[in-house]
């Protein structure tokens, strides 16, 4: 059996980018957190503080080494895989987005290797947070900057796409027009809630289970003064969360609204129309799922909603996005039960940490954290196809058809199923290679680099 | 006579930029490869902060490439696109080992060194894979532009080729001992670093005789002058000079450009028929500017720190007595 060209390169640069968000979020999580701890250590001089932004550094610097090398292998994949859609990309003020975010990531790059290397130079509490602060700026723009990229996909604008389609030309090119399409607030809005929560909840998981596995008093202490953190910030996040995604519906609704109707799995227009969970589709008839009556016309707040039947089936994304969106809502409601009652808990002084069934709980909420995340990229991105520019640019247009890549495309492969995990494993070594005592003791600035 | 073609300029100075901090560790990792106790000293306190640097500066290239010629892509895709993946598997293994070997703790079977060492190799082979796409782009060996492939047989099979990247090989052993400092190798640097001009001009020869022009004596003399003023005490320490050899190391990639433009591949195309056009020439220029202006800013202030931490390692002060294990000679 040959499986086709085209469907390998989608397939590796989905995993690519399925792997590479995973240590992207982390990165961000860590950053956020760095950012936070610097800031309480500065205010409060409390030497828990000291000792984790001591400690959080350390897996920074490899989830950054990690994250840059994954970056590039996307950035030249992108032209590799998909030149057609990277040379429209070029022609179009696309490509500023992405030249905009080079300097995003010089500026983290920058003030990250000026802390870490040379932080002991700024002995002011306050100069070392002011450091993290560009670093923060810096990783969370670069984010921003990507689903600008991903809004332009959604919504393509900047350019006649009407004599694009006729002729192939690319003509009347407006060179900043894709930093706004009518998708980039809805989108910007809900992964900077979404994904500093899955990095800052991967922290938290952590915390709760070393906690446990903490004898050390003082270890202990650390994990609490972290943990506290790490909920009060997903709380906060959890709820934008949520806001952001009733807003991603509406944008769905207005601007992809066939994606809508297949992730509510629509078959027909309608009004008052029950919200389907999970089931699928059987013929022209939805099968074994949970019909909720009114729900989405009140959900979506719009008396008519769009059904598959309006678009010739040609155009249909995979209905799979019905069960990853539906998984991802459920899974969402649980994750944010879960905080509120640990943090509920944590406010009646119920010390919900000295629990293990909940600390195992955030342990698995941290899971179902990532796989929400990852959930929902991919609804996003099957919910696009066939196309990679929607309604512009099909994924099969957009691929290269060199087999060469073939068997190098299987070693990126296998090299980041050993890569990702290991590097998780690794900083969590990392996070702790040295003595809580001597984190306690040591300076807060900067970390232990072999050279 | 024709006009400058300022997309090709500003993007050959990034690549200049890139691949100058490229071949500076590039040299550190021969150094870690040959001798890794002696020259370990010398070389991380450079590497470490800088790979980072060189990184960002890698994915600046390919997005103002990509800006630049936007036609260039599914070509280019087409011809090298395997040689591209190898070079993007190289990259994670660079990134990967350097990361885990500046925080690794254990010394077991896989410790700091042998990570280290590691980094040193994949940075050698992306060294290599750079140099095999260079010396195609340059002399169109291996090139089959009608049918947009490239084939690693034929591109051996041209003489050049493989002095190429020898002749580079030898001016990168050469040259590290200046960059790091290694007085001890004071005496082989300047013949072992014109025995690699030499072998680069031949390889350039037996590509086309029109390479070695005129222009060839930029480089050729810019490349051993260091190496030359490192025989003496009184000039070494000029060209030993992290931030004085780093930027003859840009101006010598930039008076390469005469061997990419106006023609790439041998002749095989015209680089001005590539480039982008219309409003996009404009935002490439704005972006470049205020961006340029940025990373100057910020490289400054990099610099910057590094001075400081040079004078704090100099100073005697107690406070300062910390920061000298860890601080590079900019």
């Amino acid at each position: 059996m040959s499986i086709p060209i085209v469907d390998f390169d989608r397939f590796l640069f989905a995993f690519t980018i399925g792997s590479h968000i995973l240590i992207v979020s982390l990165s961000i999580g860590l950053a956020i957190m760095l950012c936070a701890v610097e800031f309480l250590s500065a205010r409060s001089k409390d030497r828990y503080y000291g000792a984790l932004a001591r400690r959080l550094v350390r897996p920074f610097v490899v989830s950054f080494g990690i994250g840059t090398a994954s970056g590039i292998v996307m950035a030249v994949e992108l032209v590799n895989l998909f030149p057609g859609f990277m040379t429209l990309v070029s022609k179009t003020g696309v490509i500023s987005i992405f030249y905009v975010e080079i300097f995003a990531f010089f500026l983290e790059t920058v003030f990250l290797v000026v802390y870490v290397y040379y932080g002991k130079l700024f002995h002011g509490r306050y100069t070392r947070w002011l450091l993290t602060l560009p670093i923060v700026i810096g990783t969370l723009l670069s984010a921003v900057l990507i689903v600008m990229v991903n809004a332009w996909m959604n919504t393509p604008n900047g350019f006649d796409i009407g004599t694009y389609l006729a002729t192939g030309a690319v003509t009347g090119v407006d060179p900043w027009a894709p930093f706004l399409t009518p998708s980039t607030g809805y989108e910007v809005f809900h992964v900077l809630a979404t994904v500093p929560l899955t990095g800052i909840m991967m922290i938290g998981g952590f915390f709760a289970y070393r906690y446990h596995k903490s004898s050390n008093p003082d270890e202990r202490t650390l994990f609490v003064k972290g943990l506290r953190i790490t909920v009060a910030l997903s709380l906060v996040l959890v709820v934008l969360t949520v806001i952001s995604g009733v807003l991603q519906i509406e944008n769905l609704y207005r601007y992809q609204p066939l994606k809508y109707a297949a992730m509510e799995l629509n078959v027909n227009p309608g009004t008052n129309l029950p919200e389907t969970v999970f089931g699928w589709l059987n013929g022209t008839t939805v099968v074994g799922a949970i019909q909720i009556p009114g729900l989405q016309g009140i959900l979506s707040d719009h008396a008519n909603v769009p059904g598959l039947s309006q678009y010739p089936s040609s155009d249909w994304p995979p209905l799979i996005i019905h069960d990853t969106f539906d998984t991802m809502v459920l899974l969402g409601v649980l994750l944010g039960l879960f905080l509120f009652g640990y943090a509920g808990l944590w406010v009646l002084k119920r010390r919900p940490f000295d629990r293990r069934f909940l600390a195992w709980g955030f342990v698995v909420f941290t899971v179902v954290t990532t796989v929400v995340m990852e959930l929902g990229w991919m609804t996003d991105e099957l919910g696009r196809q066939p196309w990679i520019v929607y309604n512009v640019m099909t994924v099969s247009q957009a691929a290269s058809t060199n087999s060469d890549l073939f068997y190098p495309g299987l070693v990126i492969i296998a090299a980041y199923i050993f890569l990702v995990p290991f590097t998780f494993w690794f900083m969590a070594r990392v996070f702790r290679s040295k003595s809580i005592e001597a984190d306690l003791a040591g300076p807060t600035e900067g970390t232990d680099v072999n050279y | 006579m024709s006009t400058i073609n300022w997309l090709f300029e500003v993007n050959f100075v990034i690549f200049s930029v890139f691949l100058a901090l490229f071949l500076t560790e590039l040299m550190g990792g021969v150094l870690l490869l040959l001798a890794y106790d002696r020259a370990k000293a010398k070389v991380l306190p450079y590497i470490v902060p800088i790979w980072e640097v060189t990184g960002t500066f890698a994915a600046f290239w390919v997005v103002t490439s990509d800006f630049a010629y936007p036609n260039m892509l599914i070509p280019v895709a087409d011809l090298f696109g395997g040689l591209i993946v190898v070079f993007l598997i190289l990259i994670v293994a660079r990134n990967a080992s350097i990361s885990f070997a500046e925080l690794i703790t254990k010394r077991g079977w896989v410790d700091e060194r042998k990570l280290y060492q590691a980094y040193a190799i994949a940075t050698l082979l992306i060294g290599v894979v750079v140099l095999v796409a260079l010396s195609a782009i340059v002399s169109g060996a291996g090139v089959d532009l009608s049918n947009l492939s490239f084939s690693l047989g034929s591109w051996l099979a041209n003489p050049g080729s493989a002095l190429y990247v020898l002749g580079a090989v030898v001016i990168a052993v050469g040259l590290a001992p200046v960059f790091y400092g290694f007085e001890e190798l004071r005496r082989l640097t300047l013949p072992v670093t014109v025995v690699g001009v030499l072998v680069e001009a031949g390889a350039l020869y037996l590509y086309a005789s029109s390479f070695l022009s005129a222009y060839f004596l930029i480089p050729t003399v810019l490349t051993i002058l260091p190496a030359l003023l490192f025989q003496s005490r009184q000039t070494a320490p000029i060209v030993s000079h992290k931030l004085v050899f780093a930027v003859v190391a840009v101006v010598i990639v930039f008076s390469l450009s005469y061997l990419v433009y106006p023609t790439a591949f041998n002749g095989g195309i015209t680089v001005d028929a590539w480039t982008t056009t219309g409003p996009m020439v404009g935002a490439y220029y704005v972006l470049s500017v205020v961006g340029a202006l940025f990373v100057g800013l910020l490289m400054a202030l990099y610099l910057a720190v590094v001075q400081r931490s040079l004078q704090a390692r100099t100073s005697p002060s107690p406070s300062s007595a910390s920061v000298a294990p860890n601080s590079p000679n900019p």
